[in-house]
């Protein structure tokens, strides 16, 4: 539904409205490697043809892929804190915002819910044990928020006569996966031009490696983790003993 | 520096990780145990997934535990016969526990299970071990000799069918008892990620009334093959194996048990059991707070959905 909307408005975009959208990134592709601590992304572009105006209002937005998350609701039961609702929801694993003024200034709630911009206005497939998903959304959103995965800043772009610029933060627990940005212009609350780019994050080689190991041939990978750690514990009494 | 887990999926401090498994290590030199019941809980609490703490951390053990066996085996203080009979039901328990864990992660109550496990465990052995080395602490004030075997003590336990002779711990004894006990510590290896130590040798001298001199050594041989079992059967069932995890750990703890050994060497037997009385007390208080107190945020995002 919202990527027939993108391409809709990718398609309508340039008979709406003279202005043209170009966008990069400083990298397609994320490794993440063993000292791996987080990183960033930019995100730069300009407006061609800008109207007399300036180049209106930016809104970029970062998705990571969709992925199946469960949230659990803890009750109290016999003087104990025990999980006994849940929700799945299907949601995007990583998500940034970034605008050059407050979302709720750039565009009306119906619109920036279309396009699902800012964190209110996601919009997820879930099944709630007990009835009202609202409220495991929220809590979800609120983790992620913790997690540094989850992120909305309205200040987040730069602008300069007609180029842009964003800063992408990537956390140390970004998951692995296809991401894709999407930058929007907007002018009197209108999408008035949008383009999609994707990048990607994956593991490095080793780590790679040591993943698709641990999946494709558990047993051998179980066996050798045990075994590692017995030639571990063993040559450890030879380092101590010569001590 | 920050070091990624290719399972967990996580950064994590590598110097924190290693000084956990310094400290674990320490601690189950000191007193003799695997340590795994302290290093769980801790995992789980640094925001290791209690799937990933549960299941490295039994490999963990195997690695610590490895070189114990081996110094036992020169010393000739392990019955090997009493560890087999241990160990093939050990290797039985650990399958259950393994699919056990597996059904409760479904449910979302492995969290839970496991907290609760440890407070009832933890705090049950922690009350005995407390018991009996107050006693003889007191014993030894009063100038009588503590416990020991009383010869010639008839138990309920030496009414069971299939007796078998066990040389080494000089018993001659049903094999029911040592089977139960191996399919318990297999079970709780593997739900817990603990060795099961702390279960099995007491239970090895107050029940089976084995011989101290070989009880450590014959429990390390059980908990060597149980876990490592655990380990593998985690990695295929439950894919919750962290190499990397598992590796900074058992850096940490081999040299921790080294340091450890030395330290515990100059404490005497009552203190080391007072004091680790006290601190099996201190973890289950700890978890049981963590279950009885209002929790920050009543949601939660289960790590590693789904």
């Amino acid at each position: 539904m919202r990527t027939a909307l993108l391409a809709l408005v990718l398609l309508a975009a340039p008979a709406l409205a003279e202005e043209n959208l170009t966008s990069m990134l400083s990298q397609d592709y994320l490794q993440i490697t063993s000292n791996f601590n987080g990183s960033e992304i930019t995100v730069f572009g300009a407006v061609e043809n800008p109207s007399e105006h300036g180049i209106g209002n930016i809104v970029v937005v970062v998705r990571g892929p969709d992925t199946l998350m469960t949230v659990r609701r803890k009750d109290h039961i016999a003087g104990m804190w025990i999980n006994s609702a849940r929700a799945k929801l299907w949601l995007p694993s990583y998500y940034f915002i970034a605008s050059n003024a407050p979302l709720g200034a750039i565009a009306s709630s119906d619109t920036l819910s279309r396009y699902e911009l800012g964190l209110s206005n996601l919009r997820a497939d879930m099944v709630a044990s007990d009835g009202d998903g609202a409220p495991y959304q929220a809590a979800l959103v609120r983790a992620e928020q913790r997690a540094g995965l989850y992120r909305e800043n309205p200040a987040g772009v730069e602008t300069q006569n007609t180029a842009f610029r964003v800063h992408v933060p990537i956390p140390a627990a970004v998951p692995r996966g296809s991401y894709n940005v999407e930058v929007y212009i907007f002018r009197d609350g209108n999408v008035v031009s949008a383009q999609s780019t994707p990048f990607y994050v994956d593991q490095s080689g080793f780590e790679r490696r040591l993943f698709e190991f641990a999946h494709d041939k558990p047993l051998y990978y179980g066996v050798a983790t045990v075994l590692m750690g017995i030639l571990l514990g063993w040559a450890s009494t030879f380092f101590f003993r010569r001590k | 520096m920050e070091i990624y887990l290719p399972i967990a999926q996580m950064s994590v401090h590598w110097l924190i990780i290693l000084s956990m498994g310094f400290v674990v290590g320490f601690l189950s030199g000191v007193f003799g145990v695997g340590g795994g019941f302290l290093l769980t809980p801790v995992l789980i609490f640094y925001g290791i997934p209690p799937g990933v703490a549960v299941a490295t951390t039994a490999s963990q053990i195997a690695g610590v535990t490895f070189s114990g066996v081996l110094t036992h085996w020169k010393r000739h203080s392990v019955d090997f016969k009493m560890g087999a009979v241990m160990i093939a039901s050990g290797l039985v328990g650990s399958a259950i526990g393994v699919w056990l864990f597996a059904v409760l992660r479904r449910m979302g109550q492995a969290e839970f299970a496991i907290s609760a496990c440890y407070v009832v465990l933890l705090g049950t052995v922690g009350a005995i071990m407390l018991n009996e080395s107050l006693r003889s602490f007191i014993a030894r004030r009063e100038g009588r000799s503590g416990y020991g075997r009383k010869p010639g003590q008839h138990h309920w336990l030496h009414g069971l069918p299939f007796k078998m002779r066990f040389r080494q711990s000089r018993l001659y004894i049903s094999a029911i008892p040592p089977l139960v006990l191996g399919l318990i510590v297999g079970i709780l290896s593997a739900v817990l990620g603990v060795g099961g130590a702390f279960v099995m040798v007491p239970a090895m001298i107050y029940l089976l009334r084995m011989p101290t001199n070989v009880v450590v050594g014959t429990s390390m041989l059980q908990v060597l093959f149980v876990s490592a079992s655990s380990t593998i059967l985690h990695a295929v069932d439950n894919f919750t194996v962290d190499v990397v995890l598992a590796l900074v750990l058992i850096l940490g703890g081999v040299f921790g048990v080294q340091f450890g050994v030395r330290a515990g060497a100059k404490l005497r037997g009552e203190e080391l059991r007072l004091l680790m009385a006290l601190l099996v007390l201190a973890v289950a208080v700890g978890l049981f707070y963590q279950l009885v107190v209002r929790p920050e945020d009543v949601y939660s995002l289960a790590a590693g959905s789904p």
